[in-house]
């Protein structure tokens, strides 16, 4: 789901993600033509301001002062040299030549980019009690014009406040999250059955191809199983047509979805004229909705029928939200809505990366494996608790996400003036905070580009790291909700999969590079070998 | 509706692993984050002799005693008490924010029963981490607590208000 990346449904016009179409560029040449002469350019939205008075040497500067890629630098980056691909990449470069805090500017959206880790503490130390990302203007538009709800991503002030309350009682808490292990487990055992299954379709008999479209799968029933307490069968061999169909709808929306996100950016006034984006737009969170509807609403017919059957309800999440309507039925729809589509993409991704660097680490796939045996042997198999016991496991899926954070920039809109790393950044400026740069930054990781577990493994409970250069689910009060649920996911697949199967680079396999697709995504097919342990 | 009726009946009952808590919150006080706060709905007066007796040091520096019952965590006895550490529990003990970091002795942080790996994470980037740092809303009151001391250590808003003001 490229939508998180979109803290940007307007300010995408920058850091965008995904492929702009050529009706999009027409909007920026109009955007810029005007701007395209001497130096007015990029400074007309900076407001002059003065500074707070403050001593002479600790002078506070202003925007204008800050540095940054030219406007127009910037519009041959992206449009002509296809750089939304590539942001990941133009984040690093950019914070190598203008510093840690640079602004750029995308049209008449101006950003300040932060690539320090303190920086980030701060501004992330210092939120408000209802943070915003980016603007959800576009996605609030089309939950009106539908009589929607908001959800969690796209709901702001008192509304998200509110059901952020609700459902970080139900799913952020480790313990409670850890009553998830036996259902996930239920899903792994598919996940592995299914490689047994898709080895053999290969002439090596040990090769999975792309295995992304494998963890896809394997994402997306696992968090169904949590959010909707259902089994999708995405899973199965003999999936029945119905699921293939719906799977196959799912994965065009997600995929459209991510072209069509972008359909906020152009002007209202500009869609009689170019009406395809928006209509695209409202297409895909219309067969989102869909698929959340038909769960929600078959499950609140179980309840009724087991209630009316004078039964006891016993139930997961959706079970309790439904039962005491701390939420309204809407908002339990627009919440499973976007948290399949936060929870399915970014899972998927980190799991083809994580197999992905075992394959090309051989050594330390086999230290993994050596703590594995050692803690549950051959046939024991994982669950939530035995996790704490796995410290490499851990350590895995942070260098993974250290390495490929699937969010590579994270917006938030500032709430307050303050002053950053010098500047002045008034009130409502759209920042933007380059995870990529900094965790791949040497001063907050040693030798950044290796690849290093030992780097998170700590020698005792006062080891600690004091590292904002690596977060990958955020922080604080607006960080990712899904985050135990993920990691519940990722420890209990990655350590199975490792305990059965050595995991090897497959021939067909180039070297992989990611690509900015909304999300930080593998730019080729990953295939890997799984060949039995014993 | 028959239906609506029979929800609101079934409300009480225990839903899998789901611990039951009534949520208030208010937004726009306007002070940072204090406006995040949890009410511990139906508990039950505990006997005194489940009464843990905690001394917080608040970031003026001055000594703050309440008491708490055993099994509630360092953060319900702040909320309960209305204590204003502000921006205190921002996450409402769910392990996303280290806003509830406290500072203690050393003997008294021996005996605070285990740190889990996501605590640990979260500690990580808690602002003044010092080696006798621990996460409040993770902290279990026990009778052997009593007459403990617990430091709020200072937030970044304050040092940069005291920058202000000296400013
Ligand atoms: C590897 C997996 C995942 C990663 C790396 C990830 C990362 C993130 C990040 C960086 C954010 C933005 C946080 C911020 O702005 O501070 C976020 C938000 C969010 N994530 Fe995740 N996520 C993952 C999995 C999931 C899963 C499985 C779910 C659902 C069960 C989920 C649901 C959400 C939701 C609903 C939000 C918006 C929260 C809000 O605005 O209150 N995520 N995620
Ligand atoms: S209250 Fe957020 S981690 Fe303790």
């Amino acid at each position: 789901m490229a939508v998180l990346y979109n803290f940007t449904s307007a300010c995408m016009k920058n850091f965008g993600g995904s492929s702009f179409n050529r009706q999009l560029f027409c909007v920026f040449r109009t955007f810029h033509k005007s701007a395209a002469s001497g130096d007015v350019l990029g400074i007309s939205e900076e407001r002059a301001i003065t500074p707070p008075d403050v001593a002479e040497e600790t002078r506070v500067k202003s925007l204008r002062e800050m540095p940054g890629p030219s406007t127009l630098a910037n519009l041959i980056e992206f449009f002509w040299r296809d750089g939304f691909s590539r942001i990941h990449e133009i984040q690093l470069e950019h914070s190598k030549k203008y510093g840690k805090i640079f602004k750029s500017r995308f049209g008449p959206q101006l950003v300040v980019s932060i690539a320090d880790r303190d920086l980030l503490a701060q501004v992330l130390r210092t939120e408000s009690i209802a943070p915003q990302r980016g603007n959800m203007d576009s996605w609030k538009e089309y939950r009106d014009l539908r009589g929607r709800s908001t959800g969690l991503i796209s709901a702001e002030g008192e509304d998200w406040l509110r059901m952020r309350s609700v459902l970080r009682q139900l799913i952020m808490r480790p313990r409670d999250v850890a009553a998830f292990s036996d259902d996930v487990n239920e899903v792994v055992d598919d996940l592995v059955k299914r490689i047994c299954v898709l080895r053999t379709q290969q002439s090596d008999g040990a090769t999975v191809l792309n295995v992304n479209d494998l963890f896809f799968k394997y994402a997306m029933e696992a968090v169904a199983a949590i959010l909707y307490e259902c089994r999708l069968g995405c899973l199965e061999s003999e999936v029945p047509q119905e699921t293939q169909d719906y799977i196959a709808a799912l994965h065009l929306m997600f995929s459209s979805f991510k072209t069509t996100m972008y359909a906020g950016a152009i002007p209202k006034w500009l869609r009689s004229i170019i009406p395809k984006p928006w209509e695209e737009f409202c297409d895909s969170w219309d067969g989102l909705f869909k698929f959340s509807l038909v769960h929600v609403d078959k499950r609140f017919a179980e309840i009724k029928a087991q209630l009316e059957q004078g039964e006891e309800v016993r139930g997961g999440l959706l079970t309790h939200l439904l039962v005491t309507k701390q939420m309204t039925l809407e908002e339990i729809y627009a919440n499973a809505t976007e948290m399949l589509l936060a929870g399915v993409d970014t899972t998927s991704f980190t799991l083809s990366w994580a197999t992905y660097l075992l394959a090309l680490h051989p050594h330390v796939q086999e230290q993994i494996f050596t703590e594995i045996m050692t803690t549950l042997g051959p046939g024991r198999v994982v669950t939530a608790n035995d996790v704490q016991h796995l410290p490499l496991i851990r350590a895995l899926v942070k260098e993974t996400l250290r390495f490929f954070p699937v969010l590579p920039a994270n917006g938030r809109i500032t709430q307050d003036d303050l002053v950053l790393g010098g500047y002045f950044i008034p009130k409502g400026t759209q920042l933007a905070m380059c995870h990529y740069s900094t965790s791949l930054d040497d001063e907050n990781f040693p030798e950044a580009l290796d690849f290093r577990l030992d780097r998170w493994v700590r020698k005792d409970t006062t080891d600690h790291v004091d590292n904002f250069g690596s977060i990958p689910f955020g922080y604080g009060i607006r960080s990712c909700i899904g985050r135990r649920i993920a990691e519940l996911e990722m420890h209990l697949s990655l350590t199975r999969l490792i305990q059965k199967f050595h995991i090897g680079l497959s021939p067909v396999t180039d070297d992989v590079k990611a690509k900015t697709h909304g999300l930080l995504c593998p730019g080729a097919p990953i295939n890997l070998q799984f060949i039995d342990r014993e | 509706m028959a239906l609506a009726a029979a929800l609101r009946r079934l409300a009480p009952v225990a839903l899998g692993a789901f611990p039951r808590r009534t949520t208030a919150v208010t937004l726009g006080c306007g002070s940072r984050l204090a406006g995040t706060r949890r009410l511990s709905a139906g508990t039950q007066p505990l006997r005194s002799d489940n009464k843990v007796t905690i001394h917080f040091i608040n970031r003026d520096g001055e000594k703050v005693t309440v008491k708490g019952s055993s099994g509630d965590t360092l953060l319900d006895v702040v909320i309960n008490e209305d204590l204003d550490f502000d921006g205190f529990g921002a996450c409402e003990g769910t392990l996303a924010c280290s806003t509830c970091h406290l500072i203690f002795d050393e003997e008294v942080y021996k005996k605070l029963g285990r740190v889990t790996d996501e605590e640990m994470d979260m500690l990580d980037l808690a602002y003044g981490l010092t080696e006798t740092s621990r996460l409040g809303c993770q902290i279990c009151l026990t009778k052997s607590l009593d007459g403990m001391v617990a430091r709020v250590p200072e937030s970044v808003t304050d040092i940069r208000q005291s920058k202000d003001e000296t400013a």
